[in-house]
């Protein structure tokens, strides 16, 4: 598990006067679990992308467990994203002609080689997600269970961070919350850092601690969400 | 990363087959101009590889060569006898053998030769034996006719307005063993009895040495000819061959000559080039039509050269825009925590892989269709072609191999700028 800490965080894009994101500070401490709630166009996406790496930063330090990411080149964002932070989104991203456990494992074994161990933590995530069948094609699978492979890839390389961006939206009612269940529940077990972007208030409830964003600032954080 | 690329590929079925189909079209155009060309130079230097020395009557050369090795029908001047007989008695020379054409039947060129001849192409018959008597004929091994079958020839051939002699009926007494060259096809009959069915005797032959033409070109020479006929009722097809040739000896098209020596053969070459005779090693009339085939092959081959450049930039735009469309595909690759290089592989090698099974199938393409082209142009003239590939076309394919690694290397770099965020939002 990894803390986060952010400080005087700017992401700016070209052509835009105000930065899309200005963040001056926010902690997040290890094993904790954060909500992002904000309207389209608060700059949840971009927060998302600043603290997993995938954008580069305007100014300032996204700094996980001591590493500030920021200052990493991209192809080091890249490896310490994909050793470090599980990503679910809302998309599920899933590759098409692939297995489930083919899909789970696809970051990994591109990465480098797929050890026995790997093989196993994937069929054990698969079973623990309700997957029966890992060999099944992932086409085949529903939305629910696409979703639920996704949360099965995120955890693979055992990350200290998991980020979920939207990871129930584009799914009904009963199979959002029983993937906002795992999640949860998951991260848990883990110990990872969680950090969620929802806009749904019951998967809100189940983390101990939120912010919202308007306008690329935090304008509310919870008790526990030490912000400032 | 394999069974991605095979996964993905699939995704993509269609295009995919569409651009490796377009580079084996564009690959089997050079395969076949490469293979067809070298297809041909060897089978007709093979073809020619026992015609050492040939002798006519002055004219063209070429047309000579190509009447004598590859019995193309046209309108060779006769050259006197007296030559062939003067030939025959040449200390230098080990046979000389008469070639006199203009007749077919069936669409078999029928040539008038002696034993000598027959001997020189086939030293061993594959079934019955040679000419004895003037009606005997010996067929070449794609004469579809058996032993004892008539033949009967007819001036000039059933396309041109030939007409049936029926002087002679010929017997087929033996057929030669397979040479690879035009003369499977031909019937070869006694040069007396061709004589003798254009009324080209002996003591006649000055009154028809003008008549030159006239063995090949019925059309052209037809009444000529039809007159001659009255002169010449019937032949005795039971009379015996005489392959003995004198100063009386009539005109002939062609003499095949075969030197003993190679400085014989240059010697001959040199004191038979003048006012009224022709003589030329087929070889170098060859080396000379090899030149223009080489021509016509730079020419083909540049053009499928060029149309591979423009499909290599056809099939390049097509993978940009590919790249282009999976731009969220290949940032969610990143975002999940694919290596860059991995990504650029993954490009690169499924780009190469279509190259690679484009090139495959190109060649498998272009050697059917230089096989395919060969066999037709072997069951017309019967010069064995063969279609076979050579050491240098291991260079042609490497710069292939070169090539399409470095185009596939275009749009896989051009993934490398894509942000992953920019990428999963468009």
């Amino acid at each position: 598990m990894l803390a986060l800490d952010i400080s005087g965080l700017e992401m700016r894009f070209p052509g835009i006067d105000t930065p899309v994101l200005s963040i001056p500070r926010l902690h997040v401490p290890a094993g904790a679990q954060l909500a992002i709630t904000g309207a389209s166009g608060s700059g949840k996406s971009t927060l998302v992308n600043a603290v997993t790496g995938l954008e580069t930063t305007t100014a300032g330090s996204v700094s996980w467990g001591g590493t500030d990411i920021a200052r990493l080149s991209a192809g080091k964002r890249d490896a310490f994203r994909a050793a470090h932070i599980g990503l679910v989104m809302q998309d599920f991203h899933l590759f098409p002609g692939l297995s489930a456990f083919e899909n789970v494992v696809l970051p990994v074994r591109l990465a480098r080689r797929l050890t026995q161990i790997d093989r196993e933590r994937a069929l054990g995530l698969l079973e623990t997600t309700g997957i029966a069948r890992a060999s099944q094609a992932i086409e085949t699978l529903s939305r629910g269970e696409m979703q639920r492979v996704a949360v099965a890839r995120a955890l693979l390389s055992n990350p200290g961070v998991i980020v979920a961006d939207e990871p129930t939206a584009s799914l009904d009612r009963r199979t959002g919350d029983e993937v906002a269940e795992l999640i949860v529940r998951l991260a848990r077990q883990d110990g990872a850092t969680l950090v969620v972007v929802t806009h749904d208030p019951v998967f809100r409830e189940r983390l101990d601690r939120h912010i919202t964003l308007e306008g690329g600032r935090i304008v509310e954080h919870s008790a526990e969400a030490w912000a400032a | 990363m394999i069974r991605f690329i095979l996964a993905d590929l699939n995704r993509f079925k269609a295009g995919a087959l569409a651009v490796i189909v377009l580079i084996a079209l564009s690959v089997a155009l050079s395969v076949t101009v490469t293979l067809q060309e070298r297809a041909v130079r060897l089978g007709s230097a093979r073809a020619a590889e026992k015609f050492d020395l040939l002798v006519g009557a002055a004219g063209s050369e070429t047309q000579l060569a190509l009447s004598a090795v590859f019995l193309q029908p046209s309108p060779l001047p006769l050259m006197s006898g007296a030559i062939l007989a003067k030939l025959s008695e040449d200390p230098r020379v080990e046979f000389a053998a008469p070639v006199g054409f203009g007749d077919s039947a069936d669409g078999h060129p029928v040539v008038g030769t002696t034993t000598r001849l027959i001997a020189a192409l086939s030293p061993t018959l594959a079934e019955g034996t040679g000419f004895m008597h003037l009606g005997d004929a010996v067929i070449g091994s794609e004469v579809a006719r058996r032993i004892g079958a008539e033949i009967k020839p007819m001036h000039g051939a059933a396309d041109e307005g030939g007409h049936t002699h029926t002087e002679i009926v010929y017997r087929v007494t033996g057929r030669m063993a397979p040479t690879g060259t035009a003369w499977d096809r031909a019937i070869l009959v006694p040069i007396r009895a061709v004589w003798q069915l254009h009324g080209m005797t002996a003591h006649e032959h000055h009154d028809h040495a003008g008549e030159v033409a006239e063995t090949v070109a019925a059309n052209e020479h037809g009444h000529d000819h039809d007159h001659d006929h009255d002169h010449a009722p019937h032949i005795d097809a039971g009379a015996g061959v005489d392959e003995h040739f004198d100063a009386e000896t009539p005109g002939i098209p062609a003499v095949l000559v075969k030197p003993k020596t190679i400085a014989d053969a240059y010697r001959l070459r040199q004191e038979y080039r003048g006012e009224t005779t022709l003589a030329v090693f087929p070889a170098e009339v060859l080396t000379r039509l090899y030149a223009t085939l080489g021509d016509a092959r730079s020419l083909l081959l540049a053009i499928a050269i060029g149309t591979q450049i423009i499909v290599i930039a056809a099939v390049l735009l097509v993978t940009v825009m590919h790249v282009g469309a999976r731009r969220r595909q290949i940032g969610a690759l990143r975002a999940f925590g694919a290596p860059r290089r991995a990504v650029v592989a993954i490009v690169w090698g499924e780009l190469f892989l279509l190259f690679l099974l484009g090139f495959a199938l190109g060649v498998c393409i272009g050697y059917a269709a230089a096989q395919f082209i060969s066999a037709t142009l072997t069951a017309t003239t019967a010069i064995r072609m063969p279609v076979e590939f050579a050491w240098q076309d291991l260079s042609l394919a490497l710069w292939f191999v070169v090539l399409a690694v470095l185009v596939s290397t275009v749009p896989a770099l051009s993934t490398l700028r894509l942000s992953p965020a920019q990428a999963l939002r468009s």
